[in-house]
This record gives structure tokens, sequence and C-alpha cells, in this order.
């Protein structure tokens, strides 16, 4: 039993309407105490008077005008639902039709999936051994040229470095065969000039 | 999935997940949901009709426009409030300025100071709209109301009108708790007071 008056506090812990534990010993006082029970019914009035209080409408048109400015915004997860549902047909019977063709269309294209798989694997092995060809048919016919500009010594130094010597043997013919092209250009030029000159 | 009434009986939650899905049935349930309560806080606020609707609508379409910003873990009606109730206290506050500048200026020090920098408003009147006004604002609690502090006014319209608890309007008005329950004590010790005074 409490044996003061109530705080404000706790005034409005029982017009709240709390039911704590330390609720019980303020209930108690207030049965006894006449001034703590007119501050409470007091502080009670006023609630009861605001919780009577109405709720105003807005004008008929509120929500038109809030949709008006409002952008529906729809996420393209369920645009994408969306539109699958509307390919889903709605009587039982299509629903299963549509089944059974999706599972057939399923099937032929996994079947085609692992043919073309299949192929592919083919092409690639025909490929490789295409890619092979072709290189042996280059490095033969470099080799041709590379012992006929330097002669069968030169090719079978080449042939015992391997692939790096073939390479280094193909820069120096290039370069020179280069270099013998633009000297024979630089003779014929200088020759029409001395042409020209006469 | 076709109609509003299945709406009317899901919780705010499940509507803000259909509005989410861009569903414009959702958009308007919830409209309908909190029409009267945003616009009944904020008329309380401001007292203007034309303005209360205006800051309603302003409320609604901050909200709806970025719905998909919404977490659950928040109410949605929370949300819904605070954005209200900051609409009405920035429009109390742009206001009050401006009553500032009709009452003369600032730094007006002399009476001939004041009355050369104030204007009045041409008298008019009274309209419908506010005779519609003075009726449903006119009764002695609508009036204490209209005089206490504006925070106040919100926290108390939120207990008593909306039915929220202290912690929730705690985390609508982002107020410390004990500060809520202090402006609530304050608002109906004062309306209290100007009740009395009434009599």
């Amino acid at each position: 039993m409490i044996n003061r008056h109530l705080l404000p506090n706790e005034i409005d812990l029982l017009v709240d309407g709390d039911v704590g534990f330390g609720v019980a010993p303020l209930r108690a006082h207030v049965r006894q105490c006449p001034e703590c029970q007119a501050k409470v019914d007091e502080a009670r009035v006023i609630v009861d008077a605001l919780e009577e209080l109405p709720h105003f409408a807005p004008s008929s048109i509120f929500a038109d005008r809030v949709m008006q400015q409002v952008h529906v915004f729809e996420p393209w997860h369920v645009a994408a639902r969306n539109s699958v549902q509307k390919l889903v047909p709605r009587s039982v019977p299509a629903r299963i039709a549509a089944g059974v063709m999706g599972i057939a269309a399923t099937t032929v294209f996994a079947i085609a999936s692992l043919w073309i798989g299949l192929r592919i694997d083919l092409l690639t092995v025909v490929s490789g051994s295409a890619i092979q060809r072709g290189r042996e048919i280059v490095a033969s016919a470099l080799e041709g040229l590379v012992g006929a500009a330097f002669g069968p010594a030169a090719l079978a130094v080449v042939r015992g470095m391997g692939t790096i010597g073939l390479l280094v043997a193909t820069v120096i013919l290039a370069v020179t065969a280069t270099g013998a092209v633009m000297g024979v250009r630089r003779l014929a030029t200088a020759s029409s000039r001395r042409a020209g000159g006469l | 999935m076709p109609p509003s009434l299945d709406l009317q009986n899901l919780p705010d939650a499940d509507v803000v997940a259909l509005a989410q899905e861009g569903r414009e049935v959702a958009y308007r349930e919830l409209i309908r949901r909190y029409e009267r309560p945003v616009f009944s806080l904020v008329f309380r606020m401001v007292r203007d009709r034309a303005t209360a609707e205006d800051l309603a609508q302003e409320t609604f379409i901050k909200v709806l426009n970025n719905i998909e910003k919404y977490v659950p873990e928040f109410k949605f009606s929370s949300w819904l409030f605070k954005i209200a109730n900051n609409l009405a206290i920035d429009h109390l506050r742009r206001r009050h300025v401006q009553t500032v500048s009709m009452d003369g200026a600032p730094d007006a020090t002399s009476a001939s100071q004041i009355e050369a920098t104030s204007f009045e408003l041409a008298s008019h009147g009274e309209s419908a709209l506010e005779e519609l006004e003075a009726k449903e604002l006119g009764s002695a609690i609508e009036r204490a109301i209209a005089a206490l502090r504006p925070e106040y006014r919100s926290c108390i319209m939120l207990r008593h009108v909306e039915g929220r608890s202290y912690e929730e309007i705690a985390a609508t008005l982002d107020l410390p708790l004990g500060t809520v329950k202090t402006y609530i004590h304050r608002a109906r010790h004062e309306l209290r007071k100007a009740l009395e005074d009434a009599r």
C-alpha cells in the first residue's frame, strides 16, 4: 500500500490502463484516496474525449488525385511471371495438353542439344587434325625455301634447332628478300633517272 | 489475382507486398485504409481543410512512389504517419515564418516600422469550406488541441485517436520514449486546464 499521493506519471499509468506488476499498489491506493481518485477521473475524462474524436474524411476524389501522381512500379521478375502466366491456359484439359507439349518440346530440345554436342566434339577432332596437317605443309614449304636459299648445310642446322631455328631462318630469309627487292628497286629507279637525264 | 475484396482482409504487410509487385488495387487499398487517419492527423495539425488535403495527398504520393523501399520490420502505418507528421510540421514552420513577416519585419522596433513592414489580408466573408471547418474543429476539445504545441499535438493524436503505443509513437516521430511520455503527459495536462478554463 502506498502512503502518499500518486505522482503524475503514476496517474498516467492508471489512465493508460497499464497492467504491469507495479500498477496493483497504485490501484489499491486510489481506492483508498479520494484526492488521487479525483485526479485519475479528471485525466480519464480528457482521454475519453480524445478517444471519441472522429476521423475526418478527405474529398471523394482524394484517391484518384493521389493515383494520378503515383507511378505503379512493376519489377521485371513480376512482369516476366505475369507474361508466363498469361500464356498458361485456364481450363484443365488445355493445361494438360500444354504440359504434354511442353515436355515433348523439352525432350526434342534436349536430344538436339546432345546431338549438336556430339557433332561439336567430332568437329573439334577434324579441325585439330586439319590444323596439324596445315602446319606440317607450311613447315615443309619453309624448309624447302631455306634449303634452296641457304643450301643443305644451313637446312641441317635449322632442322637441328627445331621450330625456333625455322622461325629465325624464315625471318632472315624475309629480311634478305626485302633487302634484295628494295635494292633492285633502287637500281631500277637510278637507271631510269639516268636514262631520263640523257 | 483479381478482386479488391480479398485485399480488405489482408494485413498491411501483405497488401504492401502486392503493391511492391506493381498491383494498382493494392495501392488503392492502402489509400482506402489510411486516407482518413492521415487526413485527420494533418487536418488537426494545420487546421485548414485544403492544406490538409494537399499535405495528405503529398504524404501518400511520397510513400507510394517509394513503396519498393519499404521494409516490413517497420509498421507501414508508422511510416505513413511519420511522413504526414513531418510534412505538417514543415508546413507549420513555413507558415510561422510567413505569419511573422505579415506582422512586420523581425527587426522592426517602433510602431511605425512595424506598420510600414506589415500587410493585411483582404477581409472576406466566411466560405462554405470555412463554415465546415468551424463545425468540424469548433468543439472545445478541438480548440484545446489546436492550442497545443505541434509536437504535443501529433503525440496526443497518435496516442488517443490512432491508438498507438508509446513505443510506436517514439519510432514514428523519431523521439526518445521518455520524451513521448513527457509530451503526452503535458498535453493531457494542458488540455485539462484548457477545458477547465472553457467551462
